[in-house]
Order: structure tokens, then C-alpha cells, then sequence
């Protein structure tokens, strides 16, 4: 491991609003571009490109993804973001168009240099507290938690406050980090120098390349290159998203898969599986949020059917959110 | 001062984004692109798609930049049929048409591929 380098695991944040009005139309997506590029100022980072259909926009973010849909965003920045800097803004944005917060969850891996992160991430305490100041008290079913692992350096941290109990959701999240990733296949995330292309269309190279393009044959992709290396995408499907970001530099080398899933459709198990075997890592972690536990053995099944081993598998409840379970894989090279 | 702007002259001649919002007015400017060496750009949009507005700048600053070529904006709302014909499933979708036939496509936002394809197609 390097001593330091970019820092690959992403800080995610997810705020669910809603409207006294039943009639609100476009809700969230009603906010101007300039307001968003706003709050994404106070966060470090800009927009790279976007999408969007009839159900949400995506935006590929100098520093991984935003999606908003009309009562709910997601934002995953990764580096040294200050992604939680985007809370009050973004619950001050949707009050202006009568929409109110009633969801906030926040969930993280754990970073391979934590102190090159600055206020409020230099701890999960101090982000647990940075979250309590700035949300409103009405959230009152709060729950912050550190998931171990057999590995010291992988666990999963959730913070998750809601209006209301949590109860049974169609749709699931899967958040899956992959580090020591093979160097072969890492080095096809990286520019040739001269190329004669552009961020879009070597990205969309790479998402040929890789069989990336594959993994949900079904959804639209927006994709972009870094320059000298690195590379985001998006798949937007129906109402869903799917999300992969690269870090490919060996010595701190990280790709994230992130999906939603649906308790009636999808093979998320078999998407995963297709995600994980375009890095080949040395070790993989799966989060799921609210996903039954058939679905979480599903996923194991799939993982392990790469040579990849299931080494733990914990979980905790949530209040807010419902059942987080987290489960670390490590290839027979990486034995511990 | 000078010459008299020929009042034949299209608008997007002036380096303009021309906003079709009937089929009548859709099926003459396809007509026009079939008889017509000059390069058309179909930018497929939606009101309530946040990165169409987010393009929309520069899809102006294209135009102004690109006079020999034609720009076309199409509401997918006012125009269902015509983004069914072409398959729009996601905003924005920008289609090149030369001679009324489709040279090539982009989805999302991609300026710098569009600015790229449009070179490449224009003449």
C-alpha cells in the first residue's frame, strides 16, 4: 500500500424529501442548474457530464455521481470531498419548492488514507456529529453504527435518521468496493497519451473495452475518462441507476459498484457478479440496505463463483433504514 | 453595413437553435435536410431534464460557432413520435443528420464529443 495517494472509497449520502401538496410534479429536478452547481462548489466538485430520462437525471461528477429524482438525492464523492458540507444546502434548496425532509442516510467504507481527510471526515464520530448539528430534530429515529469485518481495514459505516420507523421497501441498495485491483485489467482505466480523444469518447472506449457496456445491457451509460487516468460512469434504467468509479493506480487502486435492486425484478446478484469480474480485486466488500437476506446469499453465491471467498458476513438494523448486512470477500491471493 | 441578409435565409443561419414544435414544421425541415448538403443537429430534449438545461448553453454556443450548420431542437413531449422514430430513450440525445439520413448520435452530455462529431461531419 502507498503511502498516500487518491483516495478511491466514496462518502455517500442519501436525502429522501416529501410534499404536504400531493401535486408536485417534477419536485427535486424543478431546482436550476446554477443552484446545484452551487452546492456542488461547497463539496470540491463540478459536473463532467449527465443524463437524464423520465424518471431521474444523473450527473457524472468530477469526483464520482449526483441523482436526483423528484423527492430524492444521492450524492458519492470520493477523495477528500467535504460531501457532508452539501446537507444544509440541499434540505434549504427543497424547502424553497415546499418539499421537506423526512429520510437521511449516510453510509461510507473505510478510507485507505483517513488523515489526509479533512473536517468534518477525520472521524466517523466527528461526522456523526457534523450530521446531528445539521439536521432538523424531527429525525428523530437516528441510529449511527461502525459494521466490523474480519479485516480491520474494511468496515462499513451508517448514520441514518428518519421522521418515521422504517418499514418494507421494494427497492434495495447494493454499494460493493473493490481494492487491490488486478493491475491488468486496471491498466485499460488508463489514457494513452496522444490518443487524438476526449474524456467522452475514450470513456466510452473503456466502457466497450471492458465489457462494462454488459453488466445491465439494458440501460442507457454516460461515461467519462480521466485524464491521466480514472473513470466514472452512470446506467440509468427505468427508475434505476447504476454507478461504477475507478481509481486505477496501483499501490491504492479502488473501483465501486453501486445498484438498486427491486424485491420484483433484476438479477442484481448476476450484475454484481458481471461488476466484479471486470476488476478481478484482491478484496471486495458488499453493503446492502434493505435487501432480504435471500437476496444478500444470492449476492455471496454469485461473488464466490469468481474464486472469490466470503470471509464475513455482518449486518445491524436500522430504525431508519432497515437492515444493513456487510459482507467481505478476499481472492485466494489475498488469503488472511 | 454591407450586404443585405437574404430574406430566404433560414434563422439558423444566424447561428441560432431553431425549437420545432408542430410535425408540419418537422417533416419540412427533414425535407430540407434530404435536398441539402448541410449538416443537421437534432438536439432532443425534455423541460423537466436537468442535464438538458445544463447542455442548453452550449448547445447555443455551438450554433454560433458552427453557421454552416443546421440546429434543431425537438421537445419530447410536443414531438413523442418523432423521439419514438428516432429512438430517443434518455436526454439529451443529439442526432446528426446529413442528407435526411442518421451520421451518428450522442446521449448525455458530452460537449466536447459533440463539438468533435459535428467537425467531423460538417462538410
Amino acid at each position: 500500500m502507498a503511502v498516500s495517494g487518491f483516495e478511491g472509497f466514496e462518502k455517500r449520502l442519501e436525502l429522501e424529501f416529501s410534499c404536504h401538496d400531493p401535486v408536485f410534479g417534477i419536485g427535486l429536478r424543478e431546482v436550476d442548474f446554477n443552484s446545484l452547481e452551487q452546492v456542488l462548489h461547497l463539496v470540491q466538485c463540478t459536473v463532467v457530464s449527465a443524463l437524464g430520462n423520465q424518471h431521474f437525471d444523473s450527473y457524472v461528477l468530477s469526483e464520482s455521481s449526483l441523482f436526483v429524482y423528484p423527492t430524492k438525492i444521492i450524492i458519492k464523492t470520493c477523495g477528500t470531498t467535504q460531501l457532508l458540507k452539501s446537507v444544509q444546502p440541499f434540505i434549504h434548496l427543497a424547502r424553497t419548492l415546499n418539499l421537506h425532509i423526512v429520510a437521511l442516510r449516510y453510509t461510507r467504507g473505510s478510507f485507505i488514507f483517513p488523515q489526509a481527510q479533512p473536517h468534518p471526515h477525520t472521524s466517523f464520530h466527528e461526522e456523526v456529529v457534523y450530521l446531528e448539528d445539521n439536521i432538523p430534530a424531527n429525525l428523530c429515529y437516528r441510529k449511527a453504527s461502525v459494521i466490523p469485518s474480519k479485516l480491520t481495514s474494511h468496515s462499513w459505516h451508517v448514520f441514518s435518521a428518519a421522521l418515521v420507523e422504517y418499514s418494507d421497501d421494494i427497492l434495495y441498495t447494493v454499494e460493493v468496493c473493490m481494492t487491490d485491483l488486478d493491475q491488468t485489467l486496471a491498466r485499460k482505466f488508463f489514457r494513452h497519451p496522444n490518443d487524438g480523444k476526449n474524456g467522452d469518447s475514450a470513456g466510452r472506449e473503456m466502457t466497450e473495452a471492458t465489457g462494462i457496456n454488459r453488466i445491465n445491457p439494458n440501460a442507457q451509460i454516460c461515461d467519462f475518462a480521466f485524464d491521466p487516468c480514472g473513470y466514472s460512469m452512470n446506467a440509468i434504467d427505468g427508475d434505476r441507476y447504476s454507478t461504477i468509479h475507478v481509481t486505477p493506480e496501483d499501490g491504492f487502486s479502488y473501483a465501486s459498484f453501486e445498484c438498486v435492486g427491486s424485491v420484483y425484478d433484476g438479477d442484481i446478484a448476476d450484475m454484481v457478479k458481471k461488476a466484479v469480474k471486470v476488476f478481478c480485486p484482491g478484496t471486495v466488500s458488499v453493503a446492502t440496505t434493505s435487501a432480504s437476506n435471500e437476496m444478500c446469499m444470492r449476492i455471496k453465491n454469485a461473488v464466490e463463483q469468481l474464486g472469490i471467498k466470503c470471509r464475513s458476513w455482518s449486518m445491524d438494523e436500522f430504525p431508519a433504514a432497515g437492515t444493513v448486512v456487510f459482507q467481505t470477500f478476499t481472492s485466494r491471493r489475498n488469503r488472511i | 453595413m454591407g450586404a443585405q441578409v437574404s430574406t430566404q435565409q433560414r434563422s439558423s443561419d444566424h447561428g441560432e437553435v431553431l425549437s420545432v414544435h408542430s410535425l408540419d414544421k418537422w417533416n419540412t425541415q427533414f425535407q430540407n435536410s434530404k435536398t441539402s448538403n448541410k449538416l443537421m443537429v437534432i438536439d432532443f430534449s425534455a423541460a423537466w431534464c436537468g442535464p438538458c438545461k445544463f447542455i442548453e448553453p452550449a448547445v447555443h454556443d455551438l450554433a454560433v460557432e458552427f453557421t454552416d450548420v443546421d440546429f434543431i431542437k425537438i421537445d419530447i413531449d410536443e414531438l413523442p413520435d418523432v423521439a419514438k422514430d428516432f429512438d430517443v430513450q434518455a436526454m439529451p440525445t443529439f442526432v446528426l443528420l446529413k442528407k435526411g439520413k442518421e451520421r451518428d448520435r450522442i446521449v448525455g452530455v458530452k460537449k466536447d464529443e459533440l463539438h468533435r462529431l459535428i467537425e467531423k461531419h460538417r462538410f
